[in-house]
């Protein structure tokens, strides 16, 4: 696994971008007003077709790691490319725009639309791009996410394991080059979270799509390729295919250290 | 649960800010319609002439209705004399005086004229001096009928002394006098002899013979009210009434009295528009702040409280917030008052009429808005307290795809009344006809808040399927919207609406009432030129005569205006109200065209009338019909209808001949109107005759009337408080889509493409708010403009439409834009 936690005590060295690397972070901080820092001088590099689990106690700076990489928020120094385009120099509008065709978004909280269809949802991140899904697209997406007959329902009227899968259909329409999903079973219960995570895994294995999952549950984390364990705003681990004993070993140690 | 209430209110400050703003508006409007109730009912007049009265003995001014308010009688009914030697044996009584006035002005030098009470009562006989209370008198008592004795303010005004010679115009006939007295008093006006008072006033011959105005009676000092006693059981079963203390200040002027049911009409006009405002905004306002809190009534539920528990906690938040509005509400309420007496003083209601301020109006107003906020509050949270704790919990909430029938079905219901509220201009061209298209109005506009969810869907069902396939995102997201949550968004449509409403209506039902009076009373006018002498207290004696033999003068006839009472049976009841009437000449009919239709008004001597054929047909009053009358000073009389005539809107529904009302109104008649060739002397010969005013009826110069403006400055007023409910509506609603903003911006969304998103929201809620409240309005001025102008369309200035549409319009976009920009500030990351 090619995944390279660049925290500083492991490597010296700054890795260049390739295209190879769907995301990669060169020395990210973040600090919030009040001092508080969130991120400490985070190097790593995301290569296209990997499943990265994040991992870490409350308070790690798991979170504020996801919302660098993805573009929904700008650190305080150091540079966040997303396909070599660096993140950081370019204004909020700027960001959406790349943020809706080249990431996907899965949250704990689904977050959709409760005006729009099922289908609406899904490909709403096209039509806001002003354009329209491919005719086999949707459809595919709609039958591996498991809905093909819930297209025009509204999301009130779905299982919360549903509307995480309209979620992940959404996170897919615009075939980005990462899907970040944050929690994405935090809300599920353990059969539903199954499904939703085996759903991930073969997006990656069959599509080769890359994911980024941020999790504390070191079950879900199995799932991922590599796992990066964080602790106190530094990626201070990196564990290659993880198992659930080995994850929550880590984090044990973590609390106890 | 209270405890409970209020510290979950403490974080929803901006919804129940919004509560508290609609209930401040709604106890201010209370309270301000309440005091003048209150006032219509209570209030007194200052004793002003008859302070040193302590008993004062009038005719009844009032007609008692069986099962209603009494109805006042404006012109003065009289006393018999005898009744003063009949009271001079009463024990502890100090002076007896009976009491006359008649009109009375004071010409200075220059020609000015100067009167410092009302000119058409301003004079009385010397011994109603007694009746001022202990004054200092310089000077003696007028003899005869050369001499006056002049109160002091009047002195003043005209720099007359003892001694001086002055010219006044007495009950219309213009003398010289001596001054041989200054009474100080600012109430004593003019006094004369006795036996000349009574003479001018004419109560030696006539209908009034023997009669004076009232009695006053001065006891003893400490005897006062024993001799109230004594004179009220002799006058038992006379049909007369003895006052004393604040009621006296009526009895002095029973016009300024009857006056006082302006107060009562305004409140009453004020009441049932006011009322049904303020409870949709409340309930506008409640909703919203309950949708706002769906979830943590919902959390509360799956913890385990009762649906009533969650309703009654929802209800004791929205009392919280309610009562922190209503206080300083019932404060402006107060202050609301007085601005509207104000307004209503240039209707005719005497400056010196006081408002009572008892603390009744603010209790009433708390009670009925307690029970409005209880009521909306408790039928706002009904859905939510009844669903089920697991479905109270899902993340995301869209309301149901169906709205329910019975919303639906009363919706359809209100508009069906609204619709045969609104032929009403058809059946009654009369003010109150043209009131009810406002009405009409309004109750439409409740109609479609009803089924404005319905209709909206239906609305977006037919849109949506055109916006998915061609429209740019902002507008397809906008519209979805729009038809997804079709309750909130009907509620914000129709509130929008009824402002539409509530302006057209209310504004285009005064208008076209006006252009009609205008019309009519314009064709109906023969004269160009009326002359009034309200400086003289009326028409002097002499002038119609003398203005007929002015060069170019073709026709001149004097003018009354008084009041009648005309009791008839509406759907069985008995209504006593009072109408206004004219007295006209037998020779009006060279100045006055009426439109008779049938029958003769040459023949409108004697005890006769003329009626309006809206009274014709209505009270079975036909050409050579007997009619039961009560004139304005409550004297019963029978008459003989002799024509009947179309014009009712210009010239009232009611003309009586100037013999039936002889006696029974004021001495002079009010005006003349004045028929003249192209070009005539007519201005230059009043203009050197003091006291008269000269004034032009041709078409379209006819003023603004007061009770215009009344209504105008109400319908702002209410315009303002529908503006802030919808504000309140719009910036809640908006502040409480945070979540959905965020996803969608997580979604790709650029906050360009949100606010695009918002401000086409808001234009298809300002199109459907304009539209849907156009076409409420339609009907019912359509009815009002066939009613009143024979023509499909209402009268009224032609900016009003355009200027309701930019506000409707801008606050949409205002309510919308603001609160919008301040969710779309926030990083979304963070919002979820």
């Amino acid at each position: 696994m090619s995944v390279a936690p660049m925290a500083e005590p492991v490597f010296a060295e700054p890795l260049h971008p390739g295209p190879a690397s769907a995301i990669s972070l060169e020395a990210v901080s973040k600090t919030y007003a009040g001092g508080v820092r969130a991120l400490d001088d985070v190097s790593l590099e995301v290569p296209s077709g990997a499943f990265v689990a994040v991992v870490g106690p409350s308070g790690s700076g798991k979170s504020t790691l996801m919302h660098c990489a993805a573009g929904l928020d700008v650190p305080t120094t150091g540079s966040v490319r997303i396909e070599g385009v660096e993140v950081s120099g370019l204004g909020e509008t700027r960001r959406t725009e790349l943020r809706r065709e080249r990431i996907g978004f899965v949250f704990q909280a689904y977050n959709l639309i409760p005006s729009l269809s099922v289908a609406d949802n899904i490909t709403l991140p096209l039509r806001l791009a002003g354009k329209t899904p491919g005719p086999g697209w949707l459809r595919e997406l709609v039958s591996r996410v498991g809905l093909p007959e819930r297209l025009d329902a509204r999301p009130a009227e779905l299982s919360g394991g549903q509307q995480q899968r309209v979620a992940i259909a959404r996170a897919l329409i615009a075939r980005p080059a990462v899907v970040f999903a944050d929690e994405p079973t935090g809300a599920l219960d353990l059969r539903t979270a199954r499904t939703v995570l085996a759903l991930l895994r073969s997006l990656v294995t069959e599509l080769g799509q890359t994911v980024v999952m941020v999790t504390h549950d070191p079950a879900a984390a199995a799932y991922a390729d590599t796992a990066l364990v964080m602790a106190d705003g530094r990626v201070v681990e990196q564990v290659g295919s993880p198992t659930a004993p080995a994850v929550a070993n880590r984090l044990v140690a973590l609390e106890e250290g | 649960m209270l405890q409970l209430a209020s510290s979950m209110a403490r974080r929803r400050v901006a919804a129940l800010f919004a509560i508290a703003l609609a209930v401040l508006g709604g106890a201010a409007l209370f309270t301000g319609a309440g005091v003048l109730f209150e006032s219509g009912v209570r209030s007194h007049l200052p004793p002003g002439r008859l302070a040193g009265a302590d008993v004062v003995v009038t005719a009844r001014q009032s007609l008692p209705v069986p099962g209603d308010v009494s109805v006042p009688l404006p012109e003065r009914a009289v006393v018999p004399a005898s009744v003063v030697s009949q009271l001079r044996d009463v024990p502890g009584v100090e002076s007896v005086v009976g009491d006359v006035s008649l009109p009375a002005a004071v010409v200075a030098p220059g020609g000015r004229v100067v009167s410092t009470e009302d000119p058409a009562s301003a004079g009385h006989g010397w011994s109603s001096a007694a009746l001022l209370g202990r004054v200092a008198v310089q000077g003696r008592a007028p003899v005869g009928n050369g001499e006056v004795a002049l109160g002091s303010s009047l002195a003043a005004a005209t720099r007359l002394a003892v001694g001086d010679r002055a010219r006044l115009v007495i009950a219309g006939r213009s003398g010289s006098y001596v001054v041989t007295a200054v009474v100080g008093s600012p109430h004593a006006g003019v006094l004369l002899a006795d036996a000349t008072a009574l003479r001018l006033a004419g109560r030696e011959s006539g209908v009034r013979a023997g009669t004076v105005d009232l009695v006053g009676v001065r006891a003893a000092p400490g005897r006062s009210s024993e001799v109230a006693d004594e004179v009220r059981s002799r006058l038992a079963g006379s049909g007369l009434v003895a006052s004393t203390g604040a009621s006296r200040g009526d009895a002095a002027s029973p016009a300024a009295a009857a006056s006082r049911g302006l107060l009562l009409a305004a409140a009453g006009s004020l009441s049932g528009i006011v009322l049904l405002v303020v409870g949709l905004i409340v309930a506008g306002a409640l909703s919203v702040a309950v949708e706002g809190q769906r979830r943590e009534l919902a959390l509360l539920r799956a913890v385990g409280a009762t649906p009533r528990q969650v309703r009654s906690l929802a209800a004791g938040q929205a009392s919280v917030a309610a009562a922190v509005g209503a206080v300083p509400g019932i404060v402006l309420g107060y202050a609301v008052a007085g601005q509207l007496r104000g307004l209503l003083t240039g209707l005719g209601l005497p400056p010196e009429m006081p408002l009572a301020r008892s603390p009744l109006p603010a209790l009433c107003a708390l009670l009925l808005l307690g029970a409005t906020v209880q009521v909306a509050a408790r039928a706002a949270s009904r859905r939510t307290s009844r669903m089920s704790a697991v479905e109270a919990v899902l993340e995301s909430h869209s309301e149901p795809r169906e709205v329910s029938r019975v919303r639906v079905v009363s919706g359809l219901v209100l508009f069906g009344g609204a619709l045969v509220l609104s032929v009403a201009p058809l059946l009654m061209r009369s003010a109150l006809g043209a009131g009810m298209t406002s009405l009409a109005g309004i109750i439409a506009s409740i109609g479609l808040a009803l089924a404005g969810p319905a209709l909206l869907q239906r609305l977006g069902a037919l849109l949506g399927p055109r916006s998915q396939r061609r429209a740019s995102s902002p507008l397809w997201l906008a519209v979805e919207n729009v038809r997804a949550f079709a309750v909130r968004s009907a509620g914000v449509v129709s509130t929008l609406a009824m402002a539409v409403v509530l302006v057209l209506t209310y504004v285009l039902a005064q208008t076209t009432v006006m252009a009609a009076v205008e019309r009519e009373s314009s064709a109906g006018s023969l004269a160009q030129h009326e002359v009034s002498a309200g400086a003289l207290g009326g028409v002097p004696d002499g002038l119609v005569e003398q203005l007929r033999t002015i060069p170019g003068v073709k026709a001149a006839s004097a003018v009354s205006s008084t009041t009648v009472l005309w009791p008839h049976t509406v759907l069985g009841d008995v209504e006593v109200e009072p109408e206004p009437a004219m007295v006209l000449e037998p020779d009006t009919w060279d100045v006055l065209d009426l439109g008779v239709r049938a029958g003769d008004v040459a023949d409108l001597h004697g005890a006769t009338v003329a009626v309006s054929e809206d009274v014709a047909r209505s009270r079975n009053a036909g050409v050579g019909r007997d009619v039961a009358l009560l004139l304005g000073d409550g004297a019963s009389v029978q008459a003989r209808v002799v024509a009947v005539y179309s014009r009712s809107l210009g010239f009232g529904s009611v003309v009586l001949s100037r013999d039936l009302a002889e006696g029974h109104t004021g001495l002079l008649a009010d005006r003349v109107l004045v028929r003249t060739e192209r070009s005539s002397r007519l201005a230059e010969a009043v203009d050197v005759q003091p006291g008269l005013a000269l004034s032009s009826i041709s078409s379209g110069s006819l003023p603004v009337p007061p009770e215009v403006k009344l209504n105008l400055v109400v319908i702002l007023v209410l315009l303002g408080y529908v503006l802030m409910g919808i504000a309140n509506k719009l910036v809640a609603a908006t502040s409480q889509r945070r979540d959905e903003l965020a996803a969608l911006r997580l979604s790709g969304a650029t906050s360009r493409q949100l606010r695009a998103m918002l401000r086409r929201e808001a234009s298809l809620l300002s199109v459907c708010a304009i539209g849907s409240g156009l076409a409420v309005a339609a009907v019912p001025l359509m009815l009002l403009g066939v009613g009143f102008l024979d023509r499909p369309w209402a009268a009224g200035p032609l900016w009003l439409l355009p200027a309701v549409v930019l506000v409707v319009v801008g606050s949409t976009f205002a309510c919308i834009e603001l609160p919008g920009r301040r969710v779309l500030r926030e990083r979304p990351a963070y919002a979820v």
